[in-house]
């Protein structure tokens, strides 16, 4: 009954954390393309997938990070203390020091990339988690 | 059962008109005037797109051999028949940014099909190659990414160095002409736009 009922909290805080990121993460890039074109010339490059076949698991991301993150939070929230802001900002912090530093840094040593993309990576994925963070902890506290 | 020989130059006769029908049958529209166009090395070709976040223009800046184009008048018409064949490595695009140049080929597949083939079938009339500059069309098959497809081609012909001639042609082409899809990235955000500007310049030496 525990184990469902932690099953349930992490499911719909991971849902609702996905909704916002989807319109957030996707919303924003989409911004970032039309404002700034020239970050995002790079990506003109055969390493990235071109032909559409992939485009669903593109736009599912926002829902798999979020499922992730929202486990993360319930096995983990204990650790982060104060109001929702700062354990949202901590676990961002924790989430990309732990897990996006070192993909960043194989990736971009394995990879046709550019620095530049490294760190928007790294900048965009720590501002998802931050956002999943606020949302876990006012959602699932 | 001997023959005359009245009846032997009959069937000679018969055989060369015979031959003579199937001759004209297979090459009917030739006229005797024939003139061969030799396309030069530097011929080149240029393609220029766009995305929804800058445009691209790749270049083929050589074409690196010579080859063959027979110009032949059709009997009563005004075109002309022009044949021949000119094929371009994939591999020789470059759009002036290494990553770009690698899209563009791995969108035209050269892995598997590493030739763009450019055929000609006719001109609208027997070009002036005495004028500065004249203006005619043309009917070409474009064969790309094993796709054959034929367009209407509007060139200009021009008078060029040391006696050769410039032929110009322009096109409006789509990579879903050739059933390829224009590439996409982050899931549709970069795409490219479908139509492509094609322009080539052949340096020919006519020889008659």
């Amino acid at each position: 009954m525990h184990l469902a009922d932690t099953m349930k909290k992490v499911i719909i805080a991971g849902l609702m954390a996905g909704c916002i990121l989807f319109v957030l993460s996707y919303g924003g890039l989409f911004l970032a393309i039309q404002f700034f074109p020239k970050l995002f010339l790079a990506y003109n490059n055969p390493l990235f997938n071109s032909d559409g076949s992939r485009d669903l698991l593109f736009y599912l991301h926002a829902f798999i990070i979020s499922f992730a993150l929202s486990w993360f939070w319930d096995r983990f929230k204990s650790l982060f203390k104060g109001p929702s802001l700062i354990r949202g900002i901590e676990f961002g912090l924790v989430y990309s020091i732990i897990a996006l530093v070192p993909v960043m840094w194989i990736s971009f040593s394995a990879l046709d990339i550019t620095v530049a993309m490294v760190v928007s990576w790294l900048i965009y994925g720590l501002l998802q988690a931050t956002v999943a963070g606020v949302v876990f902890a006012r959602i699932n506290p | 059962m001997i023959k005359t020989v009245s009846e032997m130059s009959l069937k000679k006769v018969n055989l060369y008109f015979l031959f003579a029908m199937l001759m004209s049958a297979g090459m009917p529209a030739f006229a005797q005037s024939a003139k061969t166009w030799i396309v030069n090395g530097n011929s080149n070709l240029r393609v220029n797109g766009s995305t929804n976040i800058n445009k691209f223009s790749c270049v083929i800046p050589s074409y690196g051999h010579t080859d063959t184009l027979i110009l032949a008048g059709v009997k009563n018409s005004m075109a002309v028949s022009l044949s021949g064949d000119i094929d371009l490595q994939i591999k020789s695009f470059d759009c002036h940014n290494s990553l770009m140049t690698r899209d563009l080929r791995k969108t035209l597949r050269d892995d598997q099909f590493p030739l763009l083939h450019i055929r000609f079938i006719s001109l609208s009339k027997m070009p002036d190659v005495t004028a500065q500059e004249s203006e005619l069309t043309g009917l070409v098959d474009i064969g790309l990414a094993g796709v054959q497809k034929r367009f209407t081609i509007a060139y200009r012909l021009q008078k060029g160095a040391g006696g050769n001639i410039r032929l110009l042609g322009s096109q409006q082409i789509r990579f879903s002409d050739f059933n390829l899809i224009p590439p996409r990235k982050l899931g549709g955000m970069i795409r490219t736009n479908d139509t492509l500007y094609v322009d080539f310049c052949l340096d020919i030496t006519q020889v008659e």
